[in-house]
């Protein structure tokens, strides 16, 4: 099976750049969903579980950082993966996330750092690991 | 215009444009913004994106017509030319991601900024004060001027973005 992906962020071209990225980490993709906000992004949860979520901070409606903070109170969806993609400044505000098992990518980022988080948090892969060998084949895993 | 804030909003504005935009610069100042219709006479678009906590006010990119399509066909990865709605959602993104580079290299990595979303508009920024700083980027494909308004203690507003002059 694949790895199922949301992707919420209110710039659609955002969105877009993101799931390029995600087709270049040789993962085997699933189906990726994607959600303007974060209301949106629960909705689309609710209607179907993923493996991993790339969440923006600053979006209208429902801000990322109230989206995983709904997330980890519930026991269905609290252990899902969260990687932050943001243009978010303060130490403080980041740590508060990373406390709450999120990863954080900061815009603007490289498609190689991206890549370099997504490969580390779902597959556990470093980057020493990521430079010197090839991504798993989709043989390898289990989702 | 503080020489810092010059510096973080030129920093800011060239890592944005070659990391997002894959643009990269070929002739560029702050201090300095060009005045005027573009070269092709065509309506230059801004984006204007508005932010409050220690420091409040208003982040403006505006860009050439030639440089709209390169920015949104870059950051798509993609040979054609975009939908305008694409090129004006690239832009507001280059802003925001502005923005959000700049304010903790002026008030520091411990203050909270909340910063809204950005507004894409037809026009250049009509400007009522003074930006506390200012980049003109001359990029591989066009040109952008990237515009930083810090709110005075006291004041309403700064002024308004994306009006045609």
């Amino acid at each position: 099976m694949g790895l199922n992906v949301l992707v919420v962020d209110d710039s659609a071209v955002m969105r877009k750049m993101i799931i390029k990225v995600l087709r270049l980490c040789g993962l085997p993709l699933g189906e990726i969903l994607e959600a303007g906000d974060g209301a949106e992004g629960l909705g689309v949860l609710d209607a179907q579980p993923v493996d991993l979520a790339l969440v923006d901070i600053n979006m209208p409606v429902m801000d990322g950082e109230e989206m995983i903070r709904r997330l980890r109170e519930d026991p269905d969806k609290s252990a899902l993966a969260v990687i932050v993609v943001s243009t978010e400044g303060s130490q403080a505000r980041v740590h508060l996330l990373q406390e709450k098992g999120a990863a954080f990518v900061h815009k603007p980022f490289s498609p190689e750092d991206l890549k370099k988080t997504i490969l580390s948090l779902v597959m556990g892969v470093s980057d020493e690991q990521e430079d010197g060998e090839s991504a798993p084949q989709s043989g390898d895993l289990d989702f | 215009m503080s020489k810092k804030m010059g510096k973080a909003l030129h920093k800011a504005a060239i890592l944005t444009f070659e990391e997002l935009g894959f643009l990269f610069a070929t002739d560029d100042q702050y201090g300095e913004q060009e005045e005027g219709p573009s070269p092709a006479g065509e309506a230059n678009i801004s984006a204007s994106v508005r932010f409050h906590g220690p420091l409040s006010g208003m982040l403006v990119v505006t860009a050439s017509p030639d440089l709209l399509p390169a920015v949104a066909a870059n950051m798509l990865g993609e040979e054609e030319i975009p939908s305008l709605a694409q090129q004006y959602d690239s832009l507001g993104e280059i802003s925001n991601v502005i923005c959000g580079n700049v304010l903790p290299a002026i008030a520091g990595t411990d203050k909270v900024f909340h910063i809204a979303a950005p507004v894409v508009a037809e026009g250049n920024y009509a400007e009522e004060t003074e930006p506390a700083a200012a980049v003109h980027l001359g990029l591989e494909q066009g040109h952008a001027d990237v515009l930083l308004f810090i709110r005075a203690e006291g004041s309403r507003r700064t002024s308004r973005a994306g009006t045609g002059r």
